[in-house]
């Protein structure tokens, strides 16, 4: 499974868990108006962790803007 | 304060008691509630080790539960809040919360023993609580066992979770040091604290949390272990095996629950009862008590309030012979009501009060805890401030027939009546103030429509006006993107990428359909609403008659919102021509870069300022005698609580932080 479409299965499996209605998922998609809120976001990366072996998260900043940074993030990682 | 538990289900089961009071914890007391069975006593007792910040806040009607089982079983269990947290009292921003809530675990379990007898303690921790309570265990003689739910295995993973919750929350904010334009940014006060949704670590926590891990050869001597890891994102596995290789007792289930119990919004918010049940069976095991028999559910006693005893916390006044006094209540004689007093300085006379209801489902503490912070900074002002719970939220009672954790209880109004009554017969108010934070805001406009006696409504970021008993609560996100997306579809109709979209399937035309057709009606009933207002023709459900009936009968009414929020439109669309009546008689604040609940320090000590100016406003502590009011104020005396208060003071001050608009402006 490429890591765009776990990225994806997870953002709509945590909607789903947190009652959310997420926006579909296109690379420009902000973020802030997925329908996901901050714990909702922290979940997924945590999840991601535990099926990628790796938090980008660890080291960065600024989180990401749109979806398709997200899924950059997790691409362009060595790991 | 002692209450008496009834069934929710069964009638047979025993009945117990839930008492809450304060204790030593060094030199400071906290808050907790003492469940005791009313009958045999098992020589077990139980101290439950809550987790942190929105966990917490979350969590509560979970935490309750797991004591209400312990107790049903016979086995006393104590749930308290740490120091700075719930209803305790508050904490130095630079302590060290590790080192202070491990030592707050230790009193709490001395506390359980002085008040029980008990001869062994079991810890139950919850997320961080694990972690804690494995610290604490180390200084707790008598330690039968640790039943940990989720538990932190190491702090340093368990603060980047945090940290992505925060960068997760900052999107789209400003930094956060850029924020301290009002001087209430906690980050930007204590140089190493992080706020994490509303709830902080100071510099030194995150010192001490980070190497932190739970170990085996941290395991107290005698005690054994029960982990019950999270099922979505199993942790704990290595580490019971771990014990296991030590010869520590041990034993680790994966159960589905902890999202529904610690991590979603509250209102959604379900206590896992496979953990539940999984705590019994582990008490049973532990005191020898009857096993259930396979397929048979378990049933647990709860709580009703029934009386009222001394429990009282003095806090820091303004100066020397001022403390404040806070002490929980139960009032009501239908329902069986919970809440928080506190009480000005003995001797003030002015006979105020503020009456908080619930945020949503948030226990009366409030999110990012503000409703304590705001009671005990009115009441330095002269004010009598209760924090109340509905029924079946918090540690209120249930209601025969009704389900626990509504966000708009039926008897809401009723319940309203009873807090006021309370506070004017115990009080002898004279002054009373209903203020709340989303369906709070809704609660406080109900009861001031509906002919309560009260004096002001102030009302932070209300996202309905009206409700229907039973609605789902999602019924509100159908009016939001009606009122909110008609906006961003005009937008996008020139958007190339847009159309794309719609012809590749990727966007539900019949959900454009839907939002165009409810916003058609909303704009319809808009006007026809204000044709009647015009002709003076009083219609039902009519919140611009509402607003102005309230104005009319000397009640001042505020409104503060977050930008963007959904009962900004609303309340345009809904009150329409009657704001333009109102004018100053209902000013409308709005504080940019806020979200719905506040979850930023900055951003809440503005909205606070805000409030407090409202509730001063006409109010007789504004009055040229009130010393207190004036010392706030500072040199300038009251004029520091207009600073907000003028669009062209805002501009030139805040960079659109703040904007007060009149509702004739509006």
């Amino acid at each position: 499974m490429s890591v765009r479409v776990t990225v994806q299965s997870m953002f709509e499996l945590v909607a789903k868990e947190q009652k959310r209605q997420l926006l579909p998922l296109t690379d420009e998609l902000l973020l802030l108006n997925s329908g996901l809120d901050s714990l909702s976001l922290a979940l997924i990366v945590a999840r991601l962790e535990d099926s990628v072996g790796f938090d980008p998260f660890a080291t960065i900043e600024r989180f990401p803007v749109t979806f398709g940074d997200f899924v950059k993030l997790y691409e362009a990682h060595p790991g | 304060m002692r209450t008496n538990t009834t069934e929710t289900t069964p009638s047979e089961l025993p009945a117990t008691t839930m008492e809450s009071f304060y204790f030593p914890s060094g030199e400071q007391s906290l808050f907790g509630w003492l469940h005791a069975p009313a009958g045999p006593q098992a020589s077990v007792g139980v101290v439950i080790c809550k987790p942190f910040g929105f966990e917490a806040l979350c969590g509560h009607s979970s935490m309750r539960k797991f004591a209400e089982a312990a107790a049903g079983l016979g086995v006393p269990a104590l749930r308290f809040d740490y120091l700075g947290t719930g209803d305790s009292p508050e904490i130095d921003p630079r302590a060290d919360q590790v080192d202070r809530w491990t030592r707050d675990i230790v009193a709490a379990a001395a506390e359980l023993r002085r008040r029980t007898g008990v001869e062994r303690v079991c810890l139950v921790g919850i997320r961080l609580g694990a972690l804690l309570a494995a610290r604490a265990a180390r200084d707790i003689s008598g330690i039968a066992a640790l039943f940990v739910i989720a538990p932190v295995v190491n702090g340093k993973r368990y603060l980047t979770e945090l940290r992505t919750t925060r960068l997760a929350a900052l999107m789209g904010m400003p930094p956060v040091a850029a924020d301290n334009r009002f001087g209430g940014d906690v980050e930007a006060l204590n140089p190493g604290l992080m706020e994490f949704t509303g709830y902080t670590f100071s510099a030194d926590s995150i010192a001490a949390l980070t190497p932190l891990k739970l170990s085996a050869a941290d395991s107290p001597a005698g005690a054994e272990w029960f982990i019950v890891d999270r099922a979505d994102l199993p942790v704990a596995k290595d580490f019971n095996e771990s014990l296991v290789a030590a010869g520590v007792p041990s034993r680790c289930v994966a159960l589905p629950g902890f999202v529904d119990m610690c991590l979603v919004s509250p209102q959604y918010a379900i206590v896992p009862m496979p953990m539940v049940e999984a705590l019994r069976e582990f008490l049973q095991g532990l005191v020898g008590g009857p096993q259930l028999a396979a397929g048979e559910a378990p049933r647990i006693p709860k709580s009703v309030i029934q009386g009222e005893g001394s429990a009282a916390l003095s806090l820091p006044g303004d100066g020397p012979d001022s403390n404040l006094i806070e002490r929980p209540v139960c009032f009501g004689t239908e329902a069986q009501l919970f809440g928080i007093v506190t009480e000005p300085a003995q001797g003030d006379s002015s006979r105020r009060a503020v009456v908080f209801p619930n945020t949503g489902t948030d226990f009366h503490m409030g999110a990012s805890r503000m409703y304590v912070t705001l009671a005990r900074t009115w009441a330095r002002r002269g004010y009598y401030v209760l924090r109340m719970d509905f029924t079946g939220i918090g540690d209120s009672g249930g209601r025969p027939g009704r389900r626990d954790n509504d966000v708009f209880p039926a008897a809401a109004l009723d319940e309203m009546r009873a807090g006021i009554k309370f506070m004017r017969d115990r009080y002898g108010i004279q002054e009373l103030t209903l203020c709340g934070l989303c369906s709070g805001a809704y609660h406080s406009l109900r009861a001031a429509a509906a002919g309560l006696d009260v004096q002001r409504i102030l009302m932070v970021n209300p996202q309905n006006y009206f409700w229907k008993d039973g609605a789902p609560l999602d019924e509100g996100m159908h009016v939001a993107e009606a009122v909110r997306n008609p906006g961003i579809y005009r937008q996008r109709v020139g958007s190339l990428q847009a159309w794309k979209r719609v012809f590749k399937g990727e966007v539900s035309l019949l959900r454009i359909a839907r939002v165009y057709t409810v916003r058609s009606f909303l704009t319809l009933e808009l006007a026809l609403r204000d044709a009647a207002r015009y002709l003076r023709i009083k219609l039902p459900q009519d919140l611009g008659w509402e607003l102005e009936d309230i104005a009319r009968r000397g009640i001042h009414i505020a409104f503060i919102f977050s930008t963007g929020e959904l009962g900004i439109p609303l309340l345009k669309l809904q009150a329409g021509l009657s704001l333009k009546r109102l004018g100053e008689r209902c000013p409308v604040h709005i504080i940019e870069g806020a979200d719905h609940t506040f979850s930023r320090s900055g951003a809440r000590s503005l909205m606070a300022k805000m409030l407090t100016q409202e509730l001063m406003a006409g109010s007789s502590a504004s009055g040229a005698g009130d010393t207190a009011n004036r010392a706030a104020g500072g040199a300038s005396g009251y004029q520091e609580f207009h600073l907000f208060s003028g669009v062209a003071h805002a501009e030139s001050t805040s960079k659109n932080a703040l904007r007060r608009t009149s509702s004739s402006e509006y």
